[in-house]
């Protein structure tokens, strides 16, 4: 989970992937702030997502699965429970505070879509992400 | 056989295949054809990267336009040239696909195509499945008719705004009827990303050969092509090419293209062009 990841170790990979992200987005590095919003604030498209992922993955030789930071939140919570007829469920929602921590608080707003849920992610969520993606290829060597 | 699978498919056969992982073909380019951009050695390959995207996955979903992160270019085809592609395809999934491609003419490389990424999409949304699998059967088996393919009808830039060796501005007035809309694609014409990227540089090669005192360049590496926004018949672009200074032997241009009213960028790269010496 997110929570598991020391501030220190997203502190140093940061300005790494923020430079990704400008690379990826065609902004400036200094609109790459951790709490930015990659749609709201960046105006990413779906895909600037995918040429992110695809970027991230070589640039920090990690491979990121399709929808993992989506999977990852819902973790062993069943599908059904955590999404109904295309809405999150409030265990859902729950599951995504927690997973999303960097994420202010005031941007989950009930009924949160799940086509929307890209809409919550950071930067600093993409560092996260990297650094999960790492920790599991050293944890499957 | 005219318009549908002649009039912007650069693949005649599919030589070797292995669906969603590699792929061989070819292309003739007939000797009535006339100028043949450049770009199009980009298209022939990731038109066998579709097609072998398009068998892994059931004819249910292609890749359209998407991103090149770099492509080096170290010939230019001609007339009369047979194009040889081939692709390895790094991930093929409901989202995307991911591939790297080369193209050779004689044996000799002319195009490399490093991490592009062509984001996937309804295939019965461009095209009838069933007529795209019918062909695939032809191109996989017995090969498509030879000099089928007619030509293209470049789109001439209405310059807009010029500082010689530093940048220019143009109007691109995307026709509402031609040939190519047939096979790009027949239930959604949509100007071909390769087309425009062939605007986009010649515009940006006339500001790069001022800055080189007027020699001659060559579009050497082209890198973070991405497109985002499809461009329909009759749509009237802004192209801009930037030069940055310095550079003997290579110069850098930036290149986009806007839609007007749009807030971003429909589609954007930057190449470097070597100075001929």
């Amino acid at each position: 989970m997110a929570a598991d990841i020391p501030q220190a170790q997203v502190e140093a990979i940061f300005p790494a992937v923020a430079k990704t992200i400008a690379d990826a987005l065609g902004c400036e590095l200094d609109e790459v702030k951790p709490d930015a919003s990659l749609i709201e604030d960046l105006g990413a498209e779906s895909i600037d997502f995918l040429d992110l992922v695809f970027r991230l993955e070589r640039a920090f030789k990690v491979k990121i699965p399709r929808g993992k930071i989506i999977e990852d939140a819902r973790g062993d919570l069943p599908e059904a429970e955590f999404e109904q007829k295309g809405v999150i469920t409030d265990a859902g929602l729950a599951r995504l505070k927690q997973f999303l921590a960097e994420v202010p608080a005031d941007r989950f707003k009930a009924p949160l879509k799940a086509t929307d849920i890209p809409r919550l992610f950071t930067a600093e969520t993409f560092a996260k992400l990297v650094l999960r993606a790492r920790g599991e290829q050293a944890g499957a060597a | 056989m005219t318009g549908r699978y002649a009039s912007f498919t650069f693949v005649d056969r599919i030589t070797a295949l292995e669906p969603g992982v590699a792929a061989k073909g070819s292309f003739h380019v007939p000797a009535h054809a006339g100028a043949f951009p450049s770009s199009l050695l980009a298209e022939a390959t990731g038109q066998l990267a579709a097609w072998a995207a398009v068998a892994k996955l059931d004819f249910r979903l292609r890749p359209v336009a998407g991103i090149a992160h770099e492509t080096i270019y170290l010939g230019a085809p001609r007339a009369g040239d047979t194009l040889e592609t081939q692709i390895r395809i790094d991930s093929c999934e409901d989202d995307a696909v991911a591939y790297q491609g080369w193209c050779r003419i004689g044996g000799a490389t002319v195009l490399e195509l490093h991490d592009c990424v062509g984001p996937m999409l309804p295939l019965s949304d461009f095209d009838d499945p069933a007529a795209m699998q019918a062909f695939y059967d032809v191109l996989r088996t017995t090969g498509a008719p030879l000099d089928r393919f007619a030509g293209i009808t470049i789109v001439p830039l209405v310059p807009l705004a010029h500082e010689p060796g530093r940048s220019a501005s143009a109007r691109l007035d995307v026709p509402r009827d031609a040939p190519y809309f047939a096979d790009h694609f027949p239930r959604r014409p949509v100007f071909p990303g390769t087309l425009l990227l062939d605007r986009m540089t010649t515009l940006a090669a006339g500001v790069a050969s001022e800055a080189a005192a007027g020699r001659q360049v060559f579009a050497r590496r082209v890198s973070d092509v991405k497109l985002r926004a499809f461009t329909e018949p009759g749509a009237t672009l802004t192209l801009h090419a930037a030069v940055e200074p310095g550079g003997d032997r290579a110069i850098l241009a930036t290149l986009e293209a806007r839609a007007e009213g749009q807030r971003r960028a429909v589609g954007g790269a930057r190449v470097e062009f070597e100075v001929v010496q």
